[in-house]
């Protein structure tokens, strides 16, 4: 589903936030890439849904060679790749029923069919009855689930989530990843960058930790700082 | 797609709304360019149409000193219709002269009020059997003694010609500044709107809205804003030239110059054409420097 060998990113500043990263995930799996902020978890995820190309190396999600992939075909990979961030990224004078629903307008689905699976997309994540709320209106938690909504609506086969808990106190924190978690469940797989050591911990999936840029390990049932 | 047609006609609608006063200089600057592009092509076409009437007249005027006897212009007749490729002669004397300048002012001046004695010469109006001759008949006319000069069509339509050309030249080059100024005012404008949607643009990308449907809204405000332009621009340059015409027909009578329908179809489309290019080709670059897919 998602392989790098030997990725490395220098960004023009001559910053290097990824170094020699070889790295595999298959098909229904749940991955935390984990590590301090400024480590380059999120320049890991923005590789995935190509924001970011390597310097050296390789990059392939989904079968498709995205270090080769034509600028003209990046929307159709990322219409397979959900993405959900840390500060929700909602349209602040759309309803929760419409952000959801611009996402696919925006791909050209008629209004009509947008309107009736943003309905469905809002429903998977609980949210039916704020439906029409702004997003003003609605809790950071709420929030998160419409973007959650969103990055699943064109039904993609892999997830991800880039801190996604960050801007949340730790009950809502535990509500979105078992929201995460379920969705996983139902065969997308999931990548989850975040430096929460506690549901990391409870949650016992692969660990991918990064340290300077390089993986310094991965472990399957993994902890957030390691050991046994 | 028919739903994205409204989506970008919408959005692009809205950000000509939003930009306000921006969108109102955006405007006028396209006015003013594309009302120096429409004069130009006014005023060229009008010398046009005289120049061609004037070369589908191969005449010469042939004037006669003043005080020649009878006989001697009968002389002058005589030798003028033996010249090659003359196929008319009339003569004009100087009282039908002055006469016919009295009809040419529309009777609103009196000529003959204001003159104690005819200044205008007796001619011979000779009209040849292509344009080419006139030259050849012209210059055998002025050797003749009885003649005092001779004026033909050709000498008006090189100046004509030269007229038109310096019009063209001038009208270029103001519509050319002009040009560039619109379109970086627009590109500026269009940069605003792109500003004001930045989350939406940052969603759309993330989404996988293709690169065109992104861009499509900017497109379309520039057009609209171009569109927009020329329609003052027409409504401008038809107005003037509505009163110039109203003017001129009073103090110029021999002008052919078509009345403001005939112009308009002719000059509107091209200004409405080249207000949406110029409005197309602004937002285009706004968008290949500011939205980055």
């Amino acid at each position: 589903m998602v392989e790098f060998e030997r990725v490395t990113k220098t960004y023009p500043t001559g910053v290097t936030a990824l170094r020699e990263v070889t790295l595999r995930i298959d098909p229904g799996e749940f991955v935390f890439i984990v590590g301090p902020t400024g480590t380059g978890k999120s320049t890991l995820m923005k590789m995935i849904y190509r924001e970011e190309t390597p310097t050296a190396g390789r990059v392939r999600v989904l079968g498709r060679d995205l270090t080769r992939l034509p600028a003209r075909q990046v929307p159709f990979l990322r219409r397979q790749v959900g993405v959900v961030f840390q500060d929700f990224r909602l349209l602040p004078r759309k309803t929760a029923r419409e952000n959801v629903a611009f996402a696919l307008a925006v791909t050209g689905t008629p209004p009509g069919e947008a309107d009736a699976r943003a309905r469905e997309g809002l429903e998977v994540v609980g949210l039916t009855p704020r439906a029409d709320a702004l997003p003003g209106q609605l809790s950071a938690g709420e929030q998160q689930r419409v973007s959650i909504a969103r990055a699943l609506v064109h039904r993609p086969p892999l997830l991800l989530a880039d801190e996604p808990t960050g801007n949340l106190d730790p009950d809502t924190s535990w509500e979105i990843v078992q929201l995460l978690s379920q969705i996983n469940l139902r065969g997308t797989t999931l990548v989850i960058a975040t430096h929460d050591k506690t549901i990391v911990d409870i949650l016992r999936k692969r660990v991918v930790a990064l340290d300077g840029g390089a993986v310094i390990r991965d472990e399957q049932r993994g902890l957030y700082a390691g050991g046994r | 797609m028919a739903a994205s047609g409204r989506y970008f006609l919408a959005e692009g609608f809205r950000g000509f709304t939003r930009n306000g006063l921006m969108s109102v200089a955006a405007v006028t600057i396209t006015t003013l360019t594309l009302v120096a592009l429409g004069a130009t092509l006014v005023v060229a076409g009008a010398l046009g149409e005289l120049t061609s009437r004037l070369e589908a007249q191969p005449r010469a005027v042939v004037y006669l000193r003043d005080g020649l006897a009878p006989a001697e212009v009968a002389a002058a007749r005589d030798r003028l219709s033996r010249l090659s490729g003359v196929t008319g002669l009339e003569f004009v004397s100087k009282d039908e002269a002055l006469a016919r300048l009295q009809r040419s002012m529309g009777g609103r001046v009196g000529v003959r009020d204001l003159l104690t004695r005819n200044p205008l010469p007796a001619s011979f109006v000779v009209t040849a059997d292509r344009p080419g001759r006139l030259r050849a008949i012209a210059a055998a006319a002025a050797r003749l003694p009885q003649v005092e000069t001779v004026g033909y069509g050709v000498q008006a339509v090189e100046r004509l010609l030269a007229v038109t050309r310096a019009v063209r030249l001038v009208g270029a080059a103001a519509g050319g500044i002009l040009a560039l100024v619109a379109l970086i005012t627009i590109a500026s404008t269009i940069r605003l709107t792109v500003f004001a949607r930045r989350g939406e643009i940052e969603v759309m990308r993330l989404v996988g809205a293709t690169a065109w449907f992104i861009r499509w809204p900017f497109v379309v405000e520039g057009a609209i804003t171009g569109a927009a332009g020329a329609c003052v621009a027409v409504i401008a340059v038809l107005a003037a030239y509505a009163l110039v015409v109203h003017g001129a027909r009073g103090a110029l009578p021999f002008l052919p110059l078509g009345g403001p329908e005939q112009v308009a179809l002719a000059v509107s489309w091209k200004l409405l054409l080249w207000g949406i290019v110029i409005g197309v080709v602004g937002s285009l670059l706004a968008v290949r420097r500011y939205v980055r897919v």
